[in-house]
């Protein structure tokens, strides 16, 4: 097959201050390709998009479109030449409908009024074969659609180049299923893709080349991805062999299993009924089932987020329910929100702040706060997570996704938790992180905390826990060892239910999520 | 100097170490002097009237400045619990107008006892704020709306009960502390001391005073980290309902009378002067310190104008430009070394 080169940059560097965030990165993407950009978190995958699409300028160096250089460049610029950037935070004016969103800025108009008609046939004929309404309001598209009306407005404005930023996070399987097959039918009609992704399988699955970027510099470019697999590819971005965690889990002796010490019954909730959930000390449970299906509403309703009825059964005590979390906190239970933007860090404030947030009452007597415990308390779990930043006065805001987890996962042992409920604990943070968290996890569980992980992630939901229960439909339809699944047990249990389930319906919460 | 410590650093590692360091103390010297634009700015202010007037440096004016900084401290300190959350309260000063003359009618009409009249007052104000709180939290009404309704609703409220009528004549010990002093030196400041220093320890040590920053900061993620966010937002105001009582008598104590707009002015001011001190109206930043510069700010341009004899029809305008230099500083700071 002939390749063009589309794009070409050379020798880009871009220093801020004294501190090189790229040193000469010469990197190359050809024409009709899905080009794989990997890196760790901080690896300047960002700073080179935003390079490219012109949102920043380098400190040296120069990009080639189509072998000729764009000079110095601004996002006008290079979305003139074709260039454009879609980030993680798809920008969609929620309350206009997908039509009105793609002409955005661009409307057909008679004088000063917006010609509707023309907007809307053009639409029509723009969108015909992408499965999107061009009267639906935006804000009610599923997080897919989200993506793919971006891409559109992208392509509608003359991209030619389109760069990815993360699209995957907060999309289920079936919906990465469906922006690959949109993705690959635009290559097909010559659309080039930068994608940028943690996720290997994705990289192996969807991009013809990868290239690597390891603290600033291009260590790897352009490699056509069919010459790699996923342990190369983990190589290739940490510089060295990744040991993949696995769960040691228990052998023979499994049979004696020390009995649950956490014992719900009567779970109902909204949409979800579970007679009865068990947990052992030290063992880590694995939730997984599809969007809706009621993984992350029971793990969301034992931590008092969700209203819920049901008992739960701890230390010889029988309650309700937790009302809330700080009634959750109370009993032990500690919580890690899949959204750590939304609902996880208080990005403004600092990174002692934010660790210790949810245990002042331990560091305090009286209501006030004993400064001297609170150093203490952050010195030691600022040490012990190796949380790379400033200093402990950093804000959370300015760390990169792997040390805000970091931050956030502190914030919860600080509360000495008995029961940890981890929802989506290692997304958007690099290979090297997700291992960390996994062994930080399972020192945990020596100690005899029991964990509950929910995660889209199911090659490492099997790794990681010892026991799946699958949801469908609301209920709790299989329960075993992980050792006995596959990920294809997993999806097909997973979709074998009642036919609607296939394409579930997005909350609209979570549609908010991507807004 | 930078440039040159790059260039020579190919090879070594120590200079571009250097060079960061440097780099950094100087954007951490510009950030405290920015930081403080407040007090230099207030500095300033007082030198520059110092010199157009001497009169404006003696003690008696300095002190007359305090006295003058007292209530509209004490406001700033009450919308700056409420903007630290998040919200807004447009009420506090309708609620120093009437529950003053709640109190003050309850002494006057009614007989009771001076002390017992000022606590009825204060009780009001905090009852207002309890008020304004639940209608926040609970019917989630918008704060702005919400205490936009609340300031006309007593307005009107204090127009009635004093049927357009200034209350005067309260007895001596009602207005005993707007007019004390001890040792040659006015009460009312200490009052505000008081406020400040409180309000600061419980900013900084207590449990709620960071509960109230993650809550301004990010409440849906305050609430899921265990805080009850809608406890604490009402908490804010209700406190700063009772703050504004205090305020609310310390006014009328001063004045020694109750107008029947009392209260109002005080409103835009007291919102003005924690955001030119730093408080964030998005919620969860800003601290006392800059409060109190930002009031003193306030006062020394209100009395400094005043005392530099520039005719009156102009004072209003002239200290409208000087808190838009004031704000523009503020915004330059933010835009040029990040929000911290």
């Amino acid at each position: 097959m002939a390749t063009t080169r589309l794009l070409q940059t050379i020798e880009l560097t871009k220093r801020y201050g004294g501190v090189s965030a790229l040193k000469g990165v010469s990197l190359s993407v050809d024409s009709g390709t899905v080009h794989g950009l990997l890196g760790e978190n901080g690896a300047g995958k960002s700073t080179l998009v935003k390079i490219v699409s012109g949102l920043q300028t380098p400190t040296e160096g120069e990009i080639h479109l189509d072998g000729k250089e764009t000079g110095p460049a601004d996002v006008k610029r290079m979305e003139g030449l074709g260039v454009f950037l879609v980030t993680q935070e798809p920008a969609i004016v929620s309350s206009l409908s997908v039509a009105e969103n793609l002409v955005l800025g661009r409307w057909p108009h008679r004088g000063v009024w917006v010609d509707v008609r023309a907007m809307n046939r053009l639409a029509t004929n723009y969108l015909d074969g992408t499965g999107l309404d061009p009267h639906a309001i935006a804000g009610r598209l599923s997080a897919v659609d989200r993506r793919k009306l971006n891409i559109l407005r992208a392509l509608h404005s003359g991209g030619r180049l389109i760069i990815l930023d993360e699209p995957t996070t907060a999309l289920t399987m079936a919906d990465r299923q469906i922006l690959f097959g949109f993705m690959r039918k635009l290559k097909r009609e010559g659309v080039t893709f930068m994608f940028i992704s943690h996720y290997n399988e994705e990289i192996l699955e969807i991009c013809d080349s990868v290239s690597v970027l390891r603290d600033g510099a291009l260590v790897t470019d352009n490699q056509p991805v069919a010459s790699v697999n996923s342990s190369a590819l983990s190589e290739m971005v940490l510089g060295r062999g990744l040991h993949l965690f696995t769960r040691g889990r228990a052998g023979p002796e499994a049979a004696q299993a020390p009995p649950p010490n956490w014992q719900f019954r009567g779970l109902r909730g909204s949409n979800f009924r579970v007679d009865h959930l068990d947990i052992a000390p030290g063992e880590v449970i694995g939730l997984a089932g599809l969007p809706g299906a009621g993984a992350q509403e029971v793990a969301r309703a034992i931590y008092g987020l969700v209203p819920a009825e049901g008992t739960v059964e701890h230390a010889g005590l029988t309650g309700s329910l937790p009302a809330d979390p700080a009634e959750a906190l109370a009993k032990g239970i500690a919580f890690l929100s899949d959204d750590r933007l939304r609902d996880g860090i208080v990005a403004i404030h600092s990174i002692a702040k934010n660790i210790t947030l949810s245990s002042l009452g331990a560091i305090s007597s009286g209501g006030v706060i004993s400064l001297a415990r609170e150093r203490d308390l952050v010195a030691d779990f600022f040490k012990r997570m190796s949380i790379r930043a400033r200093d402990a006065s950093q804000p959370v805001g300015q760390l990169s996704g792997g040390n805000q987890q970091k931050v956030l996962l502190s914030r919860l042992l600080a509360t000495k938790p008995r029961l940890l409920i981890l929802n989506e604990p290692t997304r958007g943070i690099d290979v090297g992180v997700k291992e960390e968290v996994h062994r930080i996890v399972a020192s945990l569980t020596r100690d005899g905390v029991s964990v509950i992980i929910v995660t889209s992630d199911l090659d490492e939901m099997l790794r990681a826990v010892d026991r799946v229960l699958l949801f469908v439909n609301g209920v709790v339809v299989d329960d075993r060892a992980a050792t006995s699944l596959t990920k294809e047990d997993v999806l097909r249990i997973a979709y074998s239910s009642s036919p609607h389930l296939v394409t579930p319906a997005v909350p609209a919460e979570q549609g908010a999520i991507v807004s | 100097m930078t440039a040159q410590s790059d260039r020579t650093a190919d090879g070594s590692i120590a200079a571009p170490v250097l060079a960061v360091k440097r780099q950094r103390s100087v954007a951490v010297r510009a950030q405290v002097v920015l930081q403080n634009v407040v007090w230099i700015w207030l500095a300033g202010l007082i030198l520059i009237f110092g010199i157009l007037n001497p009169f404006f440096l003696t003690t008696s004016n300095l002190q007359n400045i305090l006295v003058q900084a007292t209530v509209l401290g004490l406001l700033g300190l009450a919308q700056s619990l409420v903007l630290l959350v998040g919200e807004i309260d447009l009420s506090i000063g309708a609620v120093t107008g009437i529950s003053s003359a709640i109190g003050a009618l309850a002494i006057q009409r009614l007989g009771l006892p001076v002390g017992l009249g000022i606590i009825i007052g204060i009780g009001v104000a905090t009852m207002i704020g309890f008020i304004n709180g639940l209608c926040v939290t609970r019917l989630k009404m918008v704060s702005l709306i919400e205490s936009l309704g609340m300031m006309i609703t007593l307005q009107g409220g204090l127009l009635a009960i004093s049927q357009g009528n200034t209350i005067t004549d309260m007895p001596g010990s009602y207005n005993w502390i707007g007019q004390a002093t001890l040792g040659g030196w006015p009460l009312m400041p200490v009052v505000l001391l008081a406020g400040f220093i409180a309000m600061g320890f419980m900013l900084r040590r207590t449990i709620l005073g960071r509960s109230l920053y993650a809550t301004g900061g990010n409440a849906a993620a305050a609430l899921v980290a265990g805080i009850r966010v809608q406890r604490i937002k009402i908490i804010a105001f209700t406190l700063s309902g009772f703050i504004s009582g205090i305020a609310g008598y310390l006014l009328a104590a001063w004045q020694g009378a109750i107008t029947s707009d009392q209260g109002n002015g005080f409103l835009l001011y007291a919102i003005a002067a924690p955001i030119i001190g730093g408080v964030s109206v998005f919620g969860g930043r800003g601290g006392t310190l800059g409060i109190l510069g930002g009031v003193l700010l306030l006062t020394v341009i209100h009395v400094g104008l005043a005392i530099v004899y520039v005719p009156s029809f102009y004072v209003t305008m002239i200290g409208g430009v000087l808190i838009f230099i004031a704000v523009a500083v503020d915004a330059l700071r933010v835009n040029v070394l990040g929000d911290h």
